[in-house]
């Protein structure tokens, strides 16, 4: 039964590939439909983002780089941990809508429901890939480039899988409990936070206190992304976390969510 | 073997209070929910190649019915088989995305009925046609008219040739032309052997389209057969209500889950007696032309706080009022509020009626405090006019004169 759901939920988007492709083409391009500058905003965004973090870090605070990673300023340390922030951020803070959003679909035709979640959870990966993407390939032409960057798409992909296990949980339980909206906007803001991404966990000068923060997966995320970028070597303790955890956090999703689908019917 | 077929099932949803006593009751595991049995003991059998229509009253269960075939809620109890591809029409449009246009639409409900994609671009023309939309398909769906909805909506849904097609009142938005294009595809759909749920308060398209019919009361079968026969006694039933305990009808499907708290509105008050009397309190049943009469209703107020208007009314029959006098239109009466326990009549003098011949009922009533929602209505025992002479329906108070010039 647990075996059988779990498949079930691992195997949605190749099971019913082209509902998840309708869907996903349909989120991605509701996103520019009906804008002019339709997929420019795509790359926009992101240099914008990194312009005004530039700006204001860089030319206003003059913070200078971090301990171990002196060869970079502070605005590339930044936005190598900060954009993938973005794309799970996005991610989490989309989730407790999509299923109230999709309410009359959900009522009134029958179909694999497990597949909102995924979609819900691919856009924002896929949208923001992008924007990180840039942010590589402008490093990779300063000299940054190194085969450690080989890994960046798997330690992408675990991220997914635990932006995607949360994202299930959330969308599940915010159909019985709306006031999850709130809470997860709210959540999300003492997340980035709490995240090594706008300070560099060096500040924290204790070691004991420093380890405390290894509680939080994403912290062990963004300073995978900063080591293998910038320095071109990893840190075993963080693959040790992040690996366990995304696979836990993504089956744990997918089996509540697919034990409390039956009951969104009676509730949306 | 049946292509649907559904044994004992019952529906019960949960009423909460208030959206947190959801959560309460599973961290506390202690009772906050109130249940209203939506289907209780539903059990039916459509043949391969029938037609079922299902008929009854708003908040009878239909839509849940149909819901529960479809698949997108659970029973609580009871099993249902189905046999085959299901395509539904439950509401307009419902997996349309306003931004897209009418074309992509098209591939994204297909993909949602499971329909291959080589499929559907041989469909699209037929869909396309058979919609009527032309130049429109590739407007988004968000610029159409419900009616346009409804034609790509139909369109899609009998064009991907499921083996069963559960159809949910769509007919009636569309014009009469495009109705009479559905109805004849419904009908080709039957002569193809195909299997359809169709629920409808059109008593003409159920009796067109249906083989067997189900009449759903409150939740419960009141009877299932022929379509014919069913739908007849069904207008039966509905021609005998009174007139104004179908004012409920009007409350819309979405407010059917509060419907349990409307019931008990109706249990607000009782008329205990409606009378009709001479000005010195005799009982009559026979009135003097331009005589004038006591309405008198005895009223016991069930609830604390209870606030409404009274009315009267002479009734030809349950659906033809003559005359009407309600107190919507005077402020002087007391509307309450009204204890509960309180007991009291309610007069009306009416002077001088005006009727000259015929039967009628006088019929006493009680409105919420807009005047819109009748709590409860009683009739009084049939009156007559009393025989007296002249042509015409009325008669009218007047003085003759005549005056001689010089």
């Amino acid at each position: 039964m647990l075996l059988t759901l779990l498949r079930e939920w691992m195997m949605t988007p190749f099971t019913h590939y082209r509902l998840f492709h309708n869907f996903a083409k349909q989120d991605f391009l509701a996103q520019f439909t009906a804008s002019i500058g339709g997929f420019l905003w795509l790359i926009i965004t992101p240099i914008i983002h990194i312009m005004i973090y530039a700006f204001v870090f860089g030319y206003l605070f003059k913070i200078r780089s971090a301990v171990g990673f002196e060869e970079s300023t502070f605005v590339v340390f930044m936005m190598v941990g900060y954009l993938p922030w973005f794309a799970f951020a996005d991610a989490i803070g989309k989730s407790t809508g999509i299923l109230i959003e999709k309410a009359p679909l959900i009522t009134k035709v029958k179909f694999p429901v497990q597949i909102i979640p995924v979609v819900g959870a691919v856009i924002p990966y896929l949208t923001h890939a992008i924007g990180f993407g840039i942010l590589l390939v402008y490093l990779a032409t300063q000299g940054y480039l190194n085969w450690m960057w080989f890994y960046l798409p798997f330690i992408f992909f675990f991220q997914f899988l635990f932006a995607l296990g949360l994202v299930a949980i959330l969308s599940a339980l915010s159909v019985f409990l709306r006031d999850l909206q709130q809470l997860v906007a709210l959540g999300i803001t003492v997340w980035f936070f709490l995240t090594p991404i706008i300070w560099p966990i060096s500040i924290i000068e204790d070691e004991a206190q420093r380890d405390i923060f290894l509680l939080n997966p994403m912290h062990s995320f963004v300073s995978l992304y900063r080591e293998i970028v910038l320095q071109g070597q990893v840190t075993f303790i963080h693959l040790q976390i992040i690996i366990p955890v995304s696979l836990i956090v993504y089956f744990f999703g997918g089996w509540l969510f697919m034990k409390i689908k039956q009951a969104f019917g009676d509730v949306l | 073997m049946p292509r649907v077929s559904v044994q004992n099932l019952n529906k019960d949803f949960k009423i909460y209070e208030r959206p947190q006593d959801r959560l309460f009751e599973i961290i506390q595991r202690k009772k906050r929910h109130q249940l209203f049995h939506v289907l209780s003991d539903i059990s039916f059998a459509v043949p391969d190649g029938k037609s079922l229509g299902i008929i009854g009253d708003n908040g009878a269960g239909k839509s849940t019915l149909l819901k529960l075939l479809v698949g997108t809620l659970q029973p609580t109890s009871g099993e249902i088989a189905i046999n085959g591809q299901v395509a539904a029409l439950l509401e307009l449009g419902a997996g349309f995305h306003p931004e897209f246009t009418g074309r992509k639409n098209i591939y994204l409900n297909a993909a949602l009925l499971g329909v291959p994609d080589d499929n559907i671009a041989e469909m699209e023309r037929d869909i396309i046609a058979f919609s009527e939309l032309d130049y429109f398909i590739d407007r988004p769906v968000k610029t159409y008219s419900s009616g346009m909805y409804v034609r790509l909506a139909f369109s899609i849904a009998t064009m991907v040739r499921p083996d069963i097609l559960v159809i949910d009142e769509a007919l009636s938005v569309g014009d009469m032309a495009f109705q009479k294009k559905c109805v004849q595809c419904m009908n080709e759909f039957r002569q193809q052997q195909k299997t359809m749920v169709f629920c409808s308060h059109s008593m003409f398209h159920v009796q067109e389209l249906c083989d067997i019919a189900i009449w759903l009361d409150k939740g419960k079968i009141q009877e299932i057969g022929d379509s014919d026969k069913v739908v007849g006694h069904y207008e039966d039933f509905c021609n005998n209500k009174k007139t104004y305990s179908s004012i409920r009808e009007d409350i819309p499907g979405e407010l059917r889950a509060s419907e349990a708290a409307q019931e008990k509105n109706v249990q607000d008050c009782r008329i205990n007696s409606v009378a009709v009397k001479s000005l010195d309190g005799k009982d009559i049943t026979t009135i003097k032309p331009l005589s004038d009469v006591l309405l008198e209703m005895e009223v016991e107020v069930l609830v604390d706080n209870m606030e409404g208007h009274f009315g009267f009314a002479f009734m030809k029959s349950a659906e033809e009022p003559i005359a009407s006098f309600l107190t919507t239109n005077d402020d002087e009466i007391e509307i309450g509020s009204f204890a509960k326990g309180d007991v009291f009549k309610v007069s009306l003098v009416v002077e001088k009626v005006a009727m000259r011949v015929g039967e009628f009922y006088a019929l006493g009533g009680l409105a919420d405090k807009s005047g819109l929602l009748w709590y409860e209505t009683k009739f009084s025992k049939l009156l007559a006019m009393e025989p007296n002479k002249g042509v015409g329906p009325m008669i009218m108070k007047c003085a003759w004169q005549l005056d001689k010039e010089g």
